[in-house]
């Protein structure tokens, strides 16, 4: 039972590193922005299905592809920032809403007429010998992904508090007009915010690919749980989304080995439903009182 | 009896004290002030007042019933209303519907009746069409009638959030800074649209950092600072009051309108 | 009545229509369809248009009334009519008990929360496989009949279903040109001046979720008998997302923008049927453009342009 218990929490930490880096971007857009950026699952999906398409198809090496894809998944970032966020900008929120869900169709549409509607798996990065913890097993893809996952946190934290681009993407999402004011390129920070959550879902749906396979429909579900884990989390902390997205990963792994796997996602959003009823801005947020 | 008492009134947010025992009593039919300096406290009281806050300690009467514990529109239900220092505008609704909004409390109508057009429903969309279209005339916005809120100049809106609350036909009117950012016309209109609130029987209570304003329409000013009353009494002697000239404008008082 | 206008051009072109175009596939077939969606899109527009409260989980209640119809009546023999009042007071309760903690919450957090309900709901339709047959859905509804007419060719679901639409819209016309109705749009403009002109605006919020829902649970029936087949997809978290883009496409708080944006997005599929593999991506493009040139919406987009050409106009006239 224990160990049944471990291996559960040993996939929820994988599953969940990948929400956690989903949700990051969330954050990372909607900070910069004000936007909930629902093409963000897109974004992993681009990263995983071009990288396949560029090594298993063109034959580059998997670190080639990888890299070329995170290229090109920033820029359809950038693309999406400057050509359907910044046109729209004093649009309401449902309106920004309704544009990164056109985004999110086109998207897939796009990934839909280049791969087809099969399913791509990737080699693993470093072999399949599964690793022995107890009785649990672990796979080295396990590995990468919270590695990897944690590199990428640790970086964006690093980013967000010593950085001056990070801090003045911070003073956007503060006040625009005052960011402005201080000599703050409002424009470029907002390219940065968005080229950052694309380099983070890519990166995001590199690393998971070899374990979970990907197809041209696969970022919906990842982009959803992203959205639910930074709410969890409380939207404007980066950081609590990261923890948003673990906790999420956990419940939604234990829920499908003590409970049902059908009923996996229904449990994560129940408890999610539930924690926004007691805490209506999320379990890191802070609550905003309105004020006449 | 004054219409509203309020006694040992204290609300703090985390370490900021804005009202600390405050005491004061609202006569009926009379135009009462609240000055006190930015961040004195004025809004948190008026917020107290409606509803909107619950005080840490104290109470609030009105007409002999207490106030805290119910949530504003139960306030409202009482014969309370309100305008904003920050305007509270429907901006999605024409100056007519935001006026009408006033009426609710007047009106009863259920939704079931509102969907079928009922009879009654019909008749209430008349009334509440007359009541409305007297608060916009009184409050000299006949002009706006048929414009979309988002489309006026402030000074049209604060004289509409003053219409909106009117049409409540309320006992004690609340008025959050009603002549900020006017001009010294509209503030003119202002200060003789208050004398004419006043004149119809309605008590008013003032917020207003305009000395002039204050000092002409008031029968009673209260001066508080830091949440705590510094001083209480007819204009004359508020003016005089060596206190209120030192701890409030630092020894200058510009009386001009 | 002035704010009935409209609805009187709707009815004439709904009865219009099929006079035209008798036997025509997208008046009585996808027209049907459009009708459906417009009811579903202008109960939304009620709660997100007027009432300023963003649900991404409206589907769900459509998902209820769709399968309280069709389980009752294929595995229980139940009339069709309790039936379906058998699915209102079912959506009325669970839209009840969850409307007044979900409108607690605001903004992402409130979108959020309604997503969730609605792919929990969905999740139980797919679940509960002994009772709602799971993914593959529930067969054999039999068709709706009033006083032995049967409604069994689709120009008679035209009839059923324009008529239950326009029903639906003179309600809401009624509704929002009177005291309720202001009570909502109200909130939207502002929830402290709102409760100060003594609107409770807990009960307001909940009131008006029940009643969006009852009315997509109403389409459910409908739909449950129409299709005589029912399956999760079609209640699934992009039907919430299409009808929530419905109502903002044709421009928020409009009724008439809330038809619109249901049959402009019901047929473009239909339309862009011939590009093939081409058509998600034109789609998705189609979508993104209408809404980063025209952010009210097409309907009230159209008619501020027209309200300026008038004025225009007159003040031309005048000079
Ligand atoms: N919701 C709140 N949360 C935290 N602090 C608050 C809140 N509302 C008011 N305060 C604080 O309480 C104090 C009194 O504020 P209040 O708005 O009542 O002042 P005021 O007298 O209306 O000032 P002004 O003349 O500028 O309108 C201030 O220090 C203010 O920062
Ligand atoms: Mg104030």
């Amino acid at each position: 039972m224990f160990d049944q218990i471990l291996q559960f929490i040993l996939t929820g930490i994988t599953v969940g590193a990948t929400y956690a880096l989903v949700a990051l971007g969330f954050a990372i857009i909607y900070n910069a922005s004000d936007v909930v950026n629902f093409s963000q699952g897109e974004f992993v999906m681009l990263g995983a299905m071009s990288t396949i398409a560029l090594s298993a198809g063109n034959g580059l090496p998997l670190w080639l592809a990888a890299a070329c894809s995170v290229a090109m998944v920033i820029c359809v970032g950038l693309m999406l920032q400057r050509f359907a966020i910044a046109p729209a900008r004093g649009a309401s929120v449902v309106t920004t809403i309704i544009i990164t869900i056109g985004a999110s169709i086109f998207l897939r549409g796009l990934a839909l007429l280049l791969w087809g509607k099969d399913i791509f798996g990737m080699p693993h990065f470093s072999g399949e010998v599964p690793l022995r913890i107890g009785e649990a097993t672990l796979l080295p893809q396990n590995l990468w992904v919270m590695g990897g996952a944690s590199v990428l946190v640790l970086g964006v934290h690093y980013f967000f508090n010593h950085t001056t681009h990070g801090k003045a993407i911070l003073a956007c999402s503060c006040n625009r007009t005052a960011a402005h004011l201080v000599g703050i390129n409002v424009g470029m920070m907002m390219l940065i915010a968005y080229g950052l959550s694309a380099l983070l879902g890519s990166l995001a749906g590199i690393l998971v690919a070899p374990i979970t396979f990907t197809s041209y429909d696969a970022g919906v579900m990842l982009g959803l749980k992203g959205f639910s884990a930074a709410i969890l989390g409380g939207m404007g902390n980066p950081m609590g989304a990261v923890a948003g997205g673990l906790l999420l990963g956990l419940i939604e792994s234990l829920a499908a080995g003590l409970i049902s796997s059908g009923y996996k996602d229904a449990i994560g959003f129940v408890i999610l439903l539930l924690v926004l009823f007691f805490r209506p801005s999320g379990l890191f947020g802070k609550a905003s009182a309105e004020r006449v | 009896m004054a219409l509203l008492e309020v006694h040992g009134l204290s609300k703090s947010f985390g370490g900021v004290t804005a009202i600390a025992d405050l005491d004061f009593g609202v006569p009926e039919g009379q135009v009462y002030s609240v000055i006190g300096p930015n961040g004195a406290g004025k809004t948190t009281l008026f917020n107290m007042l409606c509803g909107i806050y619950s005080p840490d300690e104290g109470s609030i009467r009105f007409l002999d019933r207490e106030i805290i514990g119910r949530l504003p529109h139960q306030v409202a239900e009482l014969g309370v209303s309100r305008t904003f220092q920050n305007l509270q505008m429907f901006f999605n609704m024409s100056v007519l519907d935001n006026v009408k909004v006033g009426c609710h409390l007047r009106t009863r109508g259920r939704i079931w009746s509102n969907a079928l057009r009922l009879p009654g429903t019909r008749r209430e969309e008349k009334q509440a069409e007359r009541w409305a279209r007297e608060a916009i005339l009184f409050c000299g916005l006949d002009d706006y009638l048929e414009s979309h809120a988002d489309a006026l100049p402030y000074g049209v809106l604060k004289r509409l959030e003053i219409a909106r609350a009117l049409a409540a036909s309320p006992r004690l009117l609340l008025m959050d800074e009603p002549a900020a950012g006017l001009n010294d016309t509209e503030t003119k209109q202002m200060r003789s649209l208050i004398r004419q609130i006043s004149g119809t029987g309605i008590t008013v209570l003032l917020v207003e950092h305009n000395m002039g304003l204050v000092m002409d329409v008031s029968d009673r000013i209260l001066v508080i600072d830091y949440g705590s009353r510094l001083a209480e009494g007819p204009p004359e002697a508020i003016q005089n009051d060596p206190r209120v000239i030192e701890a409030y404008l630092g020894g200058e008082i510009e009386y001009a309108v | 009545m002035s704010h009935l206008r409209g609805f009187y051009l709707l009815v004439a072109a709904a009865l219009l229509l099929p006079l035209i175009f008798p036997d025509n596939y997208y008046v009585t077939v996808v027209g049907v369809t459009a009708a459906l969606h417009a009811i579903l899109a202008v109960s939304l527009n009620l709660l997100m248009g007027y009432a300023g409260q963003i649900s991404l989980g409206h589907a769900g209640f459509f998902g209820i009334g769709a399968y309280a119809s069709a389980i009752l009546t294929t595995r229980y023999g139940w009339n069709p009519w309790p039936a379906m009042l058998f699915g209102l007071v079912l959506t009325g309760v669970v839209a009840f008990t969850l409307g007044r903690p979900i409108l607690r919450l605001k903004g992402h957090y409130l979108a959020m929360a309604t997503l969730g309900l609605g792919i929990i709901i969905n999740i139980l339709l797919v679940q509960t496989g002994s009772l709602t047959g799971g993914p593959d859905g529930l067969g054999g509804i039999p068709t709706l009949s009033l006083f032995g007419w049967a409604v069994d060719s689709d120009l008679r679901w035209y009839t059923v279903i324009v008529s239950v639409l326009l029903a639906v819209v003179w309600l809401v016309l009624n509704i929002i040109n009177s005291r309720s109705g202001r009570a909502l749009r109200a909130l939207h403009g502002s929830e402290v001046a709102a409760e100060m002109m003594g609107i409770n605006t807990t009960t307001t919020k909940t009131g008006v979720f029940v009643l969006a829902a009852l009315i997509a649970s109403l389409a459910g029936s409908l739909f449950a008998h129409q299709q005589a087949f029912v399956s999760p997809d079609s209640f699934s978290f992009f039907f919430s997302i299409e009808l929530v883009t419905m109502v903002v496409l044709g421009g928020m708080a409009s009724t008439y923008g809330a038809i619109m944006g249901a049959i402009i997005l019901t047929f473009l599929p239909e339309l862009l049927v011939v590009f093939e593999d081409f058509e998600v991506l034109i789609f998705g493009a189609i979508l993104m453009s209408m809404m980063i040139f025209l952010p009210q919406g097409l309907f009230v987009g159209m008619q501020k342009l027209w309200r300026r050409v008038a004025t225009e106009e007159s003040r031309r006239g005048a000079a």
